[in-house]
């Protein structure tokens, strides 16, 4: 394949220096040798050098193709990649099979809700949910959470990881899980949760920038949370660059969980749209964001229960599911029959 | 932040300052081919300018929660909270208020808000080992004059009210000399007290906790309600400016908010609510605030001794880290105290 090196990433005094000698193409560079090709050219030796580098990663033919750009792969390659790929599971045994197995490994989940419905105790969930350890069914990773509204409340993940831990050791059978129930305690709970605290929107691309370079030294990362993307970029005045950057941000999400196999977790707020007469709540930053995630979730309340749907999704049917919070964290609700609730209830007046 | 203090080639910051970039931020808004373009650079430079850019705008490596339970990170704030005062309230609170975030307290007009929020003014002066942040507050009126006198009373009956502290710490303790107490009658002046004076106070170490009373004066009675489009502007910038104070003192900020009635035909997509009203001001505030509490005031009337008090509830609507949760309180001479039931 003929590659222009006007398409490389190169600096454009450059690109112009190689056109005006004749080397449109990168196939006329790959035999060249920097002092020579700083001879005919008239680049500095320091430049040619990096056209050459340049050349040879971004992949200059087929055959002479660098690591950083993956093969590709065949449909059932791809199955099988993803059938390894354990999901995460959210402690609510409903919602998982709704999901078939829980959050997915690898795609980007939006989670989408008004205001104390349960965003934020779903995605702390997430993070003690994903250290449960493989021979329990679980991912057994770590997890990077970046909080940028100041909810990460250490208090109660404590709450969740007691819970957690107590659940799987009730459920051990054999010596492999005896083993690894040694290490997961609360303590190993909370030191495989990496907090970063973003107080603006540039602290968050700083920090997704960053972000690869954390990933590649913490191999075990399997979740990314953000809570929330809304809060950060609600007040913007121009609108274009705000789209602009949600687009690039989103890009670099889904390169990120692709190419290290994490699940994204990212919230959103929800936003009255007027249609007509009356009003609805949807979630913020209109339709074009909504493309962006490969499954929402939208959690919602219906009177006194709380509800969560799958509101897009490209491999489960739309279900709705009713699930509580209790002091434990995220679980199923009740059944009727045995409607004693694990939290007590406020109580009205009358 | 200045170029000069980036880790980078000279020939990188050259051809950076040609292009007229004028911060470090604004680099990391940019795309990477437009900066290439605007610059002149090739794309390794670029990726080099970027990682610098990024590096400086952070401000932490990732941290595990672990460091911050014990209490090793105090920039991001420990698990430190703010006491209200009295047992029974903390309990329901889990201790009090969190130090980094916006908790809103709402209710109907003679709930006992503005009593709490002067409780806390006083609670926030005593050293950290009494549940305190050892230092004072900021107390911004936008709906009354600030009740003074009702501060001195609460000030006299401090010994009664906090018998866990001891009688000689109380008596040092020069209550009405670290409230610093400012009257915003509109938005400007609010946003100027929030920008320039608020913070200067922060910076010097001299307050550590913010109350406003109340939120809902300013914005309900500024805007028509036609005028609703600018007002959600105004009160995301306003509670952005809210949180970031919150965030870059790791202090603790109280908002006093209003209610308004709940129509039978609203659908209840908000929550569940322990009452007819709402607090106001709608969803555009409530997606900032991070623990909602509600005060109510119910039928009955306690006696204790010579006082009589209304039964008041003081409830969770939502909170990261609370169950929804009410407890029953009254309003006494020495202050808002919980009442067992």
């Amino acid at each position: 394949m003929q590659r222009p090196v006007s398409s490389l990433g190169l600096s454009p005094s450059v690109k112009v220096k190689l056109v005006n000698s004749g080397l449109q193409f990168t196939a006329d560079l790959l035999h060249l040798k920097p002092l020579q090709l700083s001879k005919d050219t008239g680049l500095s030796q320091q430049e040619a050098l990096e056209v050459l580098q340049a050349v040879k990663t971004d992949g200059g033919g087929d055959e002479a193709r660098g690591g950083r750009v993956p093969a590709s792969l065949t449909a059932l390659e791809l199955l099988q990649q993803e059938e390894e790929m354990r999901s995460i599971v959210t402690f609510s045994s409903q919602l998982d099979a709704a999901l078939g197995g829980g959050i997915p490994v690898g795609k980007s989940t939006e989670i989408c809700g008004v205001p104390g419905v349960g965003k934020t105790q779903l995605c702390l969930q997430l993070s003690v949910d994903v250290q449960v350890p493989q021979s329990f069914g679980g991912v057994g990773g770590q997890v990077i959470y970046i909080d940028t509204e100041g909810s990460f409340l250490v208090q109660r993940v404590i709450d969740m990881a007691t819970a957690a831990v107590k659940h799987c050791s009730l459920l051990v059978e054999d010596d492999e899980q005896r083993v690894a129930m040694t290490t997961f305690t609360i303590e190993n709970i909370l030191s495989n949760i990496f907090l970063v605290r973003c107080h603006d929107y540039v602290e968050l691309l700083a920090e997704l920038h960053l972000l690869p370079d954390f990933l590649s030294d913490h191999p075990k990362s399997r979740l990314l949370v953000i809570d929330s993307v809304a809060c950060l970029f609600r007040q913007f005045d121009d609108l274009s660059l705000r789209t602009r950057l949600l687009h690039s941000l989103t890009q670099q999400l889904i390169a990120m969980a692709t190419r290290h196999h994490i699940a994204v977790v990212i919230t959103n707020q929800m936003t009255t749209r007027l249609r007509g007469s009356h009003s609805q709540l949807v979630p913020a930053f209109g339709e074009s964001w909504g493309h962006a995630p490969t499954i929402r979730l939208l959690l919602q309340w219906a009177g006194s229960r709380r509800m969560v749907a799958i509101y897009k999704s490209p491999c489960q049917m739309d279900a709705t599911i009713q699930y509580q919070i209790t002091s434990e964290g995220f679980r199923d609700a009740d059944q009727p029959e045995q409607s004693q609730s694990k939290r007590p209830r406020t109580h009205t007046d009358q | 932040m200045n170029w000069d203090q980036l880790e980078l080639d000279p020939r990188i910051l050259a051809a950076v300052r040609r292009a007229k970039l004028k911060s470090v931020r604004e680099v990391l808004c940019v795309s990477g081919l437009d900066l290439q373009r605007l610059t002149g650079l090739s794309c390794s430079d670029i990726r080099q300018l970027l990682t610098a850019a990024a590096t400086a705008c952070r401000r932490h490596p990732p941290i595990p929660a672990l460091l911050l339970h014990r209490g090793e990170c105090c920039r991001l704030g420990s698990g430190f909270r703010l006491s209200v005062g009295c047992p029974l309230l903390d309990k329901l609170l889990r201790g009090g208020l969190p130090v980094g975030g916006i908790t809103e307290l709402s209710g109907e007009s003679g709930s006992g808000k503005t009593q709490l929020a002067l409780q806390l003014c006083l609670c926030a002066q005593y050293p950290t080992q009494y549940g305190g942040l050892n230092s004072g507050a900021v107390y911004i009126c936008t709906e009354d004059s600030f009740p003074i006198r009702r501060l001195q009373q609460l000030i006299r009956e401090q010994p009664c009210l906090r018998s866990d502290v001891p009688p000689s710490l109380i008596s040092s303790l020069q209550f009405s000399d670290h409230i610093y107490i400012e009257h915003a009658a509109d938005l400007d002046s609010l946003q100027v007290c929030l920008s320039r004076r608020v913070p200067l106070l922060l910076a010097r170490g001299l307050v550590q906790l913010l109350v406003v009373d109340s939120v809902a004066a300013l914005f309900r009675s500024e805007f028509q309600a036609a005028d609703w489009l600018e007002r959600n502007k105004q009160l995301l910038t306003f509670s952005s400016t809210l949180r970031h104070l919150s965030q870059e003192f790791t202090t603790p900020v109280l908002c006093i908010n209003q209610v308004t009635n709940v129509f039978s035909g609203s659908d209840g997509s908000l929550g569940p609510l322990p009452s007819n009203v709402t607090p106001a001001l709608g969803l555009a505030w409530a997606n900032q605030v991070m623990v909602r509490l509600m005060m109510r005031r119910l039928q009955e009337t306690v006696v204790r001794g010579e006082q009589s008090s209304a039964l008041r509830r003081l409830e969770v609507v939502f909170a990261p880290h609370l169950p929804r949760e009410g407890q029953d309180a009254a309003v006494w001479r020495e202050g808002v105290r919980g009442v067992s039931t």
